[in-house]
């Protein structure tokens, strides 16, 4: 029943994506995507966050149905209904947010979906053991899994892939989590794998990662594919990254040399847990000034999602302080210090910024409804003439202000939260991420409004992974690994290479 | 070839889609309802007349039907405030007891008093009663994060035997010849009458029903429950005070489930009674989730609700056993809970896709 | 307090814990698998009822057990419909099917009510244990429910900690999306937990009118549904710990009974409300614990599981 293909690349090709399109409401994820993975290659799946890397690689997972297209694995046809069809066609997927489960054990975890009808957990805690030992992954498969680091259950799933004995192997975002050391081991335990003839698909939004890992590539633009196969030995990272953003986005002019006026934002021996009750940073020491802004870089889960929360107020600090207009707010709830000047946009808009399940209207008022109040009402026909007021000013793009807020594309959503924060001419602007994912006037007229903040005199800390955004707009760059800042660079003058190597804390980078 | 049916979320839910349930779930329990009086051997369109004639037919049969919405939409309204905030106060049933029971202890101590001072005093114990009982599971889930489902569902067992073991121990009424009774409530107690035997705790209801409905949607306070239930992370991010929300909106919860068993016991009950909260905090969960947990929806749902009941009740006179009435009730409910989710999904079949625009510009 | 009335009340002890284990045992197979199923009550309703019907109509209580759990099965597949394919709130769905259960059991039994019972499951004599004294009227004279009630509890322990199909089940409570991607059903899985969870609360049923009180009335439940829920929290989500809860809240509902035999001057109706206080205990110990690690509840409990959502 099974039909060999009669197209002539036909087998040469482990796997064979071709014209597939995936819709969801008010998206269009992938339209007409092509990808051919080599047998025994590592393969990378690149584009920014949005291009539609992941729901492609959930297609080929048989996670999502795809709308239209057609998949080959080995040049043979497929369609998958579910998961379970993918993964007996060896094709296995190790998600971004890691598919495990805290309270099993490793071994578990590992044999979930394939197990033995009958479980002898010993034996089977011996085999997993012994495959582990195999591709050279170090874990202890008796181990609950919630007691694991990130790296630690990364293996986890790559061993339950192995496991399957899957002939595809697709990592979404693998280093996201991982320290420069487990990166290294990483790509030993991938090339391990592609030696043993499996073919591994690397998803990733970073070009210096996939350069030494991968030997092609395919790059995604807003759901369409716009190169296949590439050869990463042949072509430069300038042009992959070319084809990845598409026409050089136009970089908001650099900004005029900054004339720092007082601090604002003053940061002394600041340390705070995170959620697994360890550091999550410490010894933080750093002032942010009147109309200047100073980025932060770094690796994400190096402890600067923690560092964004402990200013906001929304995370305890366990030592330091925090002051903002050189008043001490250690100890001051998100409302006081927000009224004490500060603007916080955090990196999860729909979910801490924005309530998921309410109006446009009522996430508009987040911040001035105490304001709005007469005796205990809020006032509907001032609320709703403020949300109209934001909309305008900050060009959001909406239908009824009385709608769901859900409703909003991303852009959208940001140019509503960010307005909100910005518009009561706060001293102090944290943005976290504040770029990410938007598309390419989505992204200008976020960095515009940050501009426009420093041109005002307001202090502004900016947390991002795009290097190239940090390079273009901050006046100082920060590095943060591993909880601790590693360095501070004049963006002006710095090379990313210097960058990159205190991001992955090099010993050479200097603090000065 | 076989094609396999699987949900698929809408866009935008299905406008109107909560009439719509309701409607189904009606038509489902009538038809189910049909196929059961006709295996019984009884004529289905008289038996519907009656329940008709009985619940809404004039205004006796509606006084029966609002004195029974009371409880109905007090309890529905403990729910949806809780809900409002994403709660679930499961211990309705348990509150409606210990509200009555507060209720009957002033009316122990104050039986000289006038009768307004006396109900009013009574209602407000009935209100501290509630709460009280919703104190425990609020301070835990506030300070601990217990889960409140579970807390108030045992409390409410414990209350019921709180309740029958004053009935059966302290409270028992001398004078009635060793029948485990409490006393009679003095007669000043009664709430008044409106018209026929409706009661004016269709009033309190009413206002209670309003008042919370306009605190919800149009205080800072209702806002802030409102975000909260969204999103916690977003009330933690704006400043809101988690634990004591929950605090105030489980407990404001009990209190109001507690006033529905004050009004129960000042209005149709005599005297506090095992079977006091008759299943009225459970449907009161029903109502609400029915209303889609908005306190402004609960009032029409219980009325309607409290239709069913009592035409369901009536019919016994016709010899319909009154489980008919249950079942009727609970086809109801699932006609309605399924209507309602699939106003929020559409059914697509196998092979079936979303429609692939011609040119997608981005 | 005399000898015998203590036996009766070990006997009674175990029956009732027998009663409660079935009943919990199924609610934690629910549960296990990410259903929370509040209709526990109306299942052993129509157990009761079906179990009771089955006898008087075929004579044979084996065929009447089974006609009970299968009742049990299809009533709280109503309940994986709702809220497993369609995605109901499991709450709700609950309530709503204790209210189908009991109204239900009530039309089924009307006929039935105060007529005398057509078969019973007779205690099974153990050649020579029985007559020890002490251990024998207490463990080997008891309904053969009783002995089912202790191999299911080993045989979902087992099926749990040592199967395949146990694994994924629980995992399936646990984190639905990591199921489905390692390749289960879940949808399969939670339906089949719950189907199965709906025959235990059947056989429970069964138990009242085959051997307990061998009558059928309206209320014959009795609100041991929710001792039930409570049983599986106090337990801890744990076959073996739920089987102890169910001997110390057996031992409660047997105790409650004949308090005044022996003597003692305390209210059996507080009494009765201990398996409810000691699973609220629990329930405070459990969270005050899971701050260090995770809780014992399966932690998808209670949430619906749709692929494509996103």
């Amino acid at each position: 029943m099974t039909h060999s293909s009669s197209v002539v690349d036909g087998n040469q090709f482990a796997v064979h994506l071709s014209d597939v399109w995936k819709m969801f409401p008010g998206v269009v994820a992938n339209a007409g995507v092509e990808l051919c993975v080599r047998r025994g290659t590592i393969h990378a799946l690149l584009g920014e966050n949005g291009a539609g890397k992941s729901t492609l690689m959930n297609v080929l997972a048989g996670v999502y149905r795809p709308d239209r297209g057609q998949l080959k694995l080995h040049g043979q046809v497929h369609s998958f209904r579910n998961p379970a069809d993918a993964l007996s066609a060896g094709v296995g997927m190790v998600h971004q947010e890691f598919r495990l489960i805290p309270s099993f054990s490793v071994a578990e975890n590992v044999v979930l979906g394939s197990a033995p009808s009958l479980i002898q957990p010993r034996q089977l805690e011996a085999e997993v053991a012994a495959m582990a030992k195999k591709f050279g992954l170090r874990v202890d498969p008796t181990q609950p899994l919630w007691q694991l680091s990130m790296g630690e259950r990364q293996k986890v799933e790559i061993l339950k892939v192995l496991w399957r004995d899957a002939s595809v192997l697709i990592l979404d975002e693998p280093t996201t989590v991982l320290t420069p050391s487990e990166v290294d081991e990483l790509a030993e335990i991938l090339r391990r794998m592609a030696q043993d003839g499996r073919s591994i698909i690397f998803i990733s939004h970073k070009l210096h990662e996939v350069s030494g890992i991968c030997s092609e590539a395919t790059v995604l633009r807003q759901g369409k594919t716009v190169a296949t196969s590439l050869d990463m030995a042949a072509t430069d990272a300038a042009e992959l990254a070319r084809l990845m953003v598409g026409s050089s986005p136009v970089a908001p002019d650099r900004p005029e040399v900054a004339t720092p006026g007082d601090p604002l934002l003053e940061l002394t021996e600041l340390r705070a847990s995170g959620d697994r009750g360890i550091d999550a940073f410490s010894n933080i020491t750093f002032q942010v000034n009147s109309g200047e802004i100073v980025g932060i870089a770094g690796v994400a889960g190096n402890g600067q999602r923690e560092l964004a929360d402990v200013i906001a107020g929304l995370r305890p600090s366990t030592q330091g302080s925090v002051t903002l207009n050189g008043a001490d707010v250690t100890a001051a709830r998100p409302q006081q210090r927000f009224r004490a000047g500060l603007a916080y946009i955090p990196e999860d808009r729909l979910g801490v910024g924005l309530a998921p399940r309410l109006s446009i209207t009522d996430n508009a008022i987040l911040r001035i409804y105490r304001q709005q109040r007469r005796g205990p009402f809020i006032v509907a026909e001032k609320a709703l003439a403020y949300c109209k007021y934001l909309i305008t000013r900050f060009g959001v793009r909406s239908g009824d202000p009385g709608g769901p807020i859900a409703a909003l594309s991303g852009g959208n959503l940001q140019r509503l939260l960010v307005g909100r924060e910005l518009d009561g001419q706060p001293s102090v602007v944290v943005a976290a991420q504040p770029t990410r994912g938007l598309d390419v006037q989505g992204v200008k007229a976020i960095q515009d409004l940050l501009l426009d903040q420093r041109k005002a005199g307001a202090a502004v800390l900016l947390i991002s992974e795009d290097l190239d955004e940090l390079l273009t707009l901050t006046d100082r760059l920060l590095v943060m690994e591993g909880g601790v800042i590693r360095g501070e660079f004049d963006p002006r003058t710095v090379s990313r290479h210097e960058v990159g190597m205190a991001m992955l804390a090099d010993t050479n980078a200097t603090t000065r | 070839m076989m094609r396999r049916p699987r949900l698929d979320l809408r866009d935008q839910p299905l406008a109107g889609g909560q009439p719509l349930a309701f409607g189904i779930g009606l038509a489902v329990a009538l038809f189910v309802g049909t196929l059961l009086l006709l295996s019984a051997g009884h004529e289905p369109l008289k038996i519907y007349t009656r329940m008709f004639e009985a619940s809404l037919g004039d205004p006796d049969a509606w006084a029966v039907t609002l004195n029974r919405a009371v409880p109905l939409g007090l309890a529905g309204l403990a729910v949806a405030v809780a809900g409002s905030m994403g709660l679930w106060n499961i211990g309705a049933e348990g509150q409606i007891m210990t509200g009555a029971i507060a209720a009957s202890w002033v009316a122990r101590i104050g039986g000289e008093w006038p009768g307004l001072i006396l109900i009013i005093a009574m209602l407000i114990a009935a209100l501290g009663g509630g709460g009280l009982l919703a104190l425990g599971p609020a301070v835990a889930k506030a300070k601990l994060g217990v889960n409140e489902i579970i807390t108030t569902l045992m409390l409410n067992e414990v209350a019921i035997r709180l309740a029958q073991w004053l009935i059966h121990g302290p409270w028992k009424d001398p004078d009635a010849y060793n029948f485990p009774l409490a006393p009679m409530l003095p007669e000043q107690a009664h709430l008044p009458t409106l018209f026929s035997r409706a009661h004016c705790g269709i009033l309190i209801a009413a206002g209670v029903i309003v008042i919370s409905s306009v605190a919800v949607k149009y205080t800072a306070w209702g806002y802030e429950l409102r975000i909260a239930g969204s999103s916690e992370a977003t009330a933690r991010y704006s400043g809101i005070s988690l634990p004591h929300k929950v605090l105030t909106v489980l407990v404001l919860s009990g209190g109001i489930a507690g006033l529905a068993g004050g009004v129960e016991l000042t209005g149709t009950a005599d005297r506090l009674t095992e079977s006091l909260s008759n299943g009225f905090g459970f449907a009161g969960i029903i109502v609400a989730a029915l209303a889609l947990m908005r306190p402004s929806g609960v009032a029409v749902v219980a009325v309607l609700f409290g239709a069913v009941q009592i035409g369901g009740q009536s019919i016994q006179t016709l010899g319909v056993s009154s489980s008919v009435s249950t079942i009727l009730q609970a086809f109801v409910l699932f006609g309605a809970i399924g209507a309602g989710v699939l106003s929020r999904y559409r059914i697509l079949f196998e092979g079936d896709t979303h429609a692939v625009p011609e040119e997608v510009n981005k | 307090m005399n000898e015998a009335s203590l036996i009766g009340l070990f006997v009674a002890t175990v029956s009732f814990a027998a009663l409660l284990y079935l009943a919990a045992l199924g609610e934690l197979l629910s549960e296990k698998a990410g259903v929370l199923n509040l209709g526990v009550e109306g299942m052993m309703a129509i157990g009761a009822v079906t179990a009771f019907i089955a006898g008087v109509e075929l004579g044979n209580p084996w065929a009447a057990l089974a006609i009970a759990m299968m009742s049990g099965a299809a009533l709280a597949s109503v309940h994986g419909f709702f809220t497993v394919a369609l995605g109901a709130e499991q709450v709700v769905s609950g309530l709503s099917l204790t209210i189908l259960g009991l109204g239900l059991a009530a039309y089924l039994g009307k006929d039935y009510v105060g007529q005398p019972h057509g078969t019973e499951l007779v205690p099974v004599e153990w050649a020579g244990l029985s007559d020890i004294p002490w251990v024998g009227p207490i463990f080997f004279s008891q309904s053969p429910i009783v002995y089912i009630a202790i191999l299911m509890g080993v045989a979902v322990s087992v099926v749990l900690t040592n199967t395949r199909i146990g694994l994924a089940l629980r995992a399936s409570g646990e984190s639905a999306s990591s199921t489905d991607s390692a390749g289960h059903s879940v949808l399969g899985l939670r339906l089949s937990a719950v189907a199965a969870g709906g025959a235990l609360a059947g056989a429970s049923g069964a138990y009242l009118t085959l051997s307990l009180t061998p009558q059928w009335a309206e209320g014959l439940t009795a609100g041991r549904g929710w001792i039930a829920v409570a049983l599986v929290i106090f337990g801890a989500w744990k076959p073996g710990r739920v089987g102890w809860g169910a001997i110390l809240f057996g031992g409660t509902l047997a105790l409650k009974t004949r308090l005044q035999t022996f003597g003692v001057d305390f209210s059996p109706i507080i009494l009765s409300m201990l398996p409810y206080v000691l699973t609220l205990l629990i329930l405070l110990v459990i969270s005050v614990r899971s701050r260090k690690r995770p809780s014992p509840a399966p932690a998808g409990l209670g949430f619906p599981y749709r692929r494509e959502e996103r």
